[in-house]
């Protein structure tokens, strides 16, 4: 049964089109890389599929939900990694999360097993502004994991997350469908059963494990 | 499901503590209300005949212009941090976060008061009555509504130092009127203290649900 279903998702900034007439279905519980060269789109519509934007036209319905009425109980449901972490500095990461937990409406027990997943439990006391590129990569995805979602959209999460990040994302998207916006083909290859490849807005084709479009 | 209230609480808290731990706001606040008290006793001739019709004048100048800052530094700070849309990515009510959002910009302009109202006494030898507090008080519940709604506004627009007072003066002329006329009166001006106040209680009203009912549509877009 399709978790996602997209028809026809197109997206303008001014008079630049973003995403063009982009059609995608996923799956529960699989794992879709989007593939493509920087400003190609995939940004864009990870934040339309994580219900951050509106597409200009088109329609998207996410867990038999219409995505674009439906947005606040869908993010219930949806964990988003966004491009950049949007923590906050002089918080501490234990603090950042359990912020979130209140706004999630979870047990602030979460923020503990959430650090704990991502390997920041020894960090948990020191500021986020004060740790390290990849940490706060790491304390991103662990935030966008506290409400346990059924969907987990992640904007390069690989970024500066070091040699075991492959490991930590396999860990993190376990039972989960997800949408992975990377440029590491090595790394959607191993994360993810099928691919998406978008080029200047428009999808180029889709593979499955091993058939990557280039 | 979240709840509301524990949702503002959140914000406002992690706003103020924020705020403990940089000391971006409240020094420098602090510091200019009182180089403008100093510059405006060098700039009038304040004597014990003029300082009650003057004084006014100069609290809610000083009062607006910090309050711009306060209230634009509420959203501001979420803009750079990319961390606006992780809060509208929560379940939370935007009207909860925002409600949280104007707690704490309100408490941190009460915190530049704390500083503005002695000052002011000092320099201009003004009286520092309950009255004069709770004019200024309730003056500052409907602009935080108002600067907080606006500053949300333009968080994501290039020109919003430029557009966060055009947008927000206007809207405050009302609560300077009348919080200045409550003042006035409460420093020995001739004047209806009561009707002053229960307009400015009215206007706390209007803007309080106006602003929102419009910050669902505002944060959420």
């Amino acid at each position: 049964m399709s978790i996602i279903v997209a028809n026809g998702l197109t997206h303008w900034f001014g008079k630049e089109v973003a995403l063009e007439s982009v059609d995608l279905a996923i799956d529960a519980g699989e794992h879709m890389a989007v593939l493509g060269e920087n400003g190609s789109g995939k940004t864009t519509l990870l934040r339309i599929l994580a219900t951050a934007a509106r597409p200009t036209s088109g329609r998207l319905e996410i867990m038999g939900l219409d995505a674009l009425r439906e947005r606040r109980r869908l993010r219930q449901r949806i964990g988003y990694v966004a491009h950049a972490p949007g923590l906050y500095p002089a918080l501490s990461a234990a603090e950042n999360l359990e912020f979130f937990c209140t706004l999630q409406g979870v047990s602030r027990t979460r923020a503990v097993e959430a650090l704990a997943l991502v390997g920041l439990a020894p960090v948990a006391s020191r500021p986020a502004g004060l740790l390290s590129r990849g940490m706060q990569q790491r304390l991103a995805i662990a935030r966008a994991i506290l409400h346990d979602p059924k969907l987990l959209v992640l904007d390069e999460p690989d970024a500066s997350l070091g040699s075991d990040g492959a490991e930590l994302l396999a860990a993190v998207m376990l039972d989960r469908t997800v949408v992975l916006a990377t440029h590491d083909h090595a790394l959607a290859n191993r994360l993810c059963q099928r691919t998406l490849t978008l080029r200047h807005g428009r999808s180029v084709g889709t593979a499955t494990r091993l058939h990557v479009v280039r | 499901m979240t709840n509301s209230f524990a949702v503002a609480v959140a914000v406002a808290r992690k706003d103020l503590i924020a705020e403990w731990r940089t000391r971006e706001l409240v020094p420098a606040l602090a510091q200019f209300v009182i180089l403008a008290l100093v510059i405006a006793n060098f700039g009038f001739q304040i004597d014990s005949r003029n300082a009650p019709s003057i004084a006014p004048g100069v609290l809610w100048l000083a009062l607006v212009f910090a309050g711009l800052v306060a209230f634009g530094r509420a959203f501001a700070a979420e803009r750079e941090q990319a961390s606006l849309e992780a809060l509208m990515m929560t379940p939370a009510s935007p009207v909860a976060i925002f409600a949280g959002k104007a707690l704490a910009a309100t408490l941190l302009l009460i915190g530049c008061e704390a500083v503005l109202l002695p000052a002011l006494a000092l320099f201009f030898g003004t009286p520092l009555s309950v009255q004069v507090v709770a004019a200024v008080l309730l003056a500052t519940i409907g602009m935080a509504a108002l600067g907080c709604l606006f500053a949300a506004m333009v968080a994501r627009v290039r020109a919003r130092e430029l557009l966060l007072p055009l947008l927000t003066l206007p809207l405050w002329i009302p609560f300077i009127v009348a919080g200045g006329q409550a003042v006035q009166v409460a420093m020995g001006a001739t004047g209806n203290y009561d009707q002053a106040m229960a307009l400015l209680v009215d206007f706390d009203i209007l803007f309080v649900v106006l602003t929102s009912l419009a910050a669902r549509f505002v944060l959420d877009e």
